[in-house]
């Protein structure tokens, strides 16, 4: 359960609608294949990641990243259950598609650092403890089933 | 281990925020704090509620040292060495630590230079960073 004032809540709440959800996974996701190159382990059908161009473009990157986001933004309407809300995706990424639970800790700071970089100064220190504290929520719910 | 344009990459970055040391060293620490208040463990001689004065004088020291570790990429562990000591003999600044404040360094690049700080640039300059913070940590023990 990730425990967040009324005033971030509201926060959370009014930059979400500021932002293009859909290409905030794509940017969210190419961010963590370039920047942490050893994450592409997992996504060996996803064609050419051979260059950043390459990677931020790659349509497959772009469609998973929604498919990604999509997940995070009903996450984002059930954060007082978040590990009932994400419990058989945990056991999806456990049992089917052997995923280190450091990946998930890894692309929410990929997801906080593309928010600061739509959003710009409105994304204060408070804004960024908001959703840093939103994402490690999301990354433990989504381990809460590894065995 | 950075290659040449890796190194150009974090020079790139450097000479967004060169001249700005104290501003960005500011808001960086602030949002540590916010964000990570357990890091404030580290501060204690900036008082529980660190003002911009001293945040800014802290966050100065902190980036001059960044840039003192950009113009000797070709050789940080000599250039940092009297920092290494100071970390391992006296802040002893737990280990982990450092990818918290690495990622509020992003998160600042990120929404001061938007556009202007590319996919490119942040995977340079975070490993650029990682590379300081081992060193950093090297004579922990």
């Amino acid at each position: 359960m990730v425990h967040l004032s009324g005033e971030e809540k509201t926060a959370i709440a009014t930059l979400w609608g500021k932002v293009n959800a859909d290409e905030v996974g794509g940017e969210a996701l190419g961010r963590l294949l370039v920047v942490y190159p050893w994450t592409q382990r997992f996504f060996d059908s996803f064609g050419d990641l051979s260059s950043a161009t390459a990677v931020m473009g790659n349509p497959k990157v772009k469609a998973h990243g929604k498919k990604v986001i999509d997940a995070f933004s009903n996450g984002l309407k059930h954060l007082d259950d978040l590990k009932g809300t994400f419990s058989s995706l945990s056991e999806l990424h456990c049992d089917k598609l052997h995923v280190d639970p450091e990946n998930f800790r890894l692309l929410g700071n990929e997801i906080v650092i593309v928010l600061a970089h739509h959003l710009g100064k409105d994304f204060t220190p408070k804004v960024q403890a908001a959703f840093q504290k939103v994402v490690a929520g999301v990354a433990n719910a989504l381990a809460h089933k590894y065995h | 281990m950075l290659s040449a344009q890796e190194r150009a990459h974090v020079t790139q970055v450097w000479d967004l925020i060169a001249g700005h040391e104290a501003h960005v060293g500011a808001e960086l620490l602030l949002r540590l704090f916010t964000v990570y208040p357990s890091t404030k463990i580290y501060f204690r001689h900036l008082g529980t509620c660190p003002d911009e004065v001293q945040l800014q004088s802290h966050g100065q020291r902190m980036l001059a040292a960044v840039g003192v570790a950009v113009q000797r990429m070709d050789n940080l562990r000599a250039a940092l060495s009297p920092l290494a000591d100071l970390h391992a003999q006296v802040l002893r600044v737990d280990p982990a630590n450092f990818p918290l404040l690495i990622q509020c360094f992003q998160v600042v690049l990120a929404s001061h230079l938007q556009d202007e700080f590319t996919v490119e640039m942040q995977a340079a300059w975070d490993k650029f960073l990682t590379g300081v913070a081992v060193v950093l940590t090297e004579k922990y023990r």
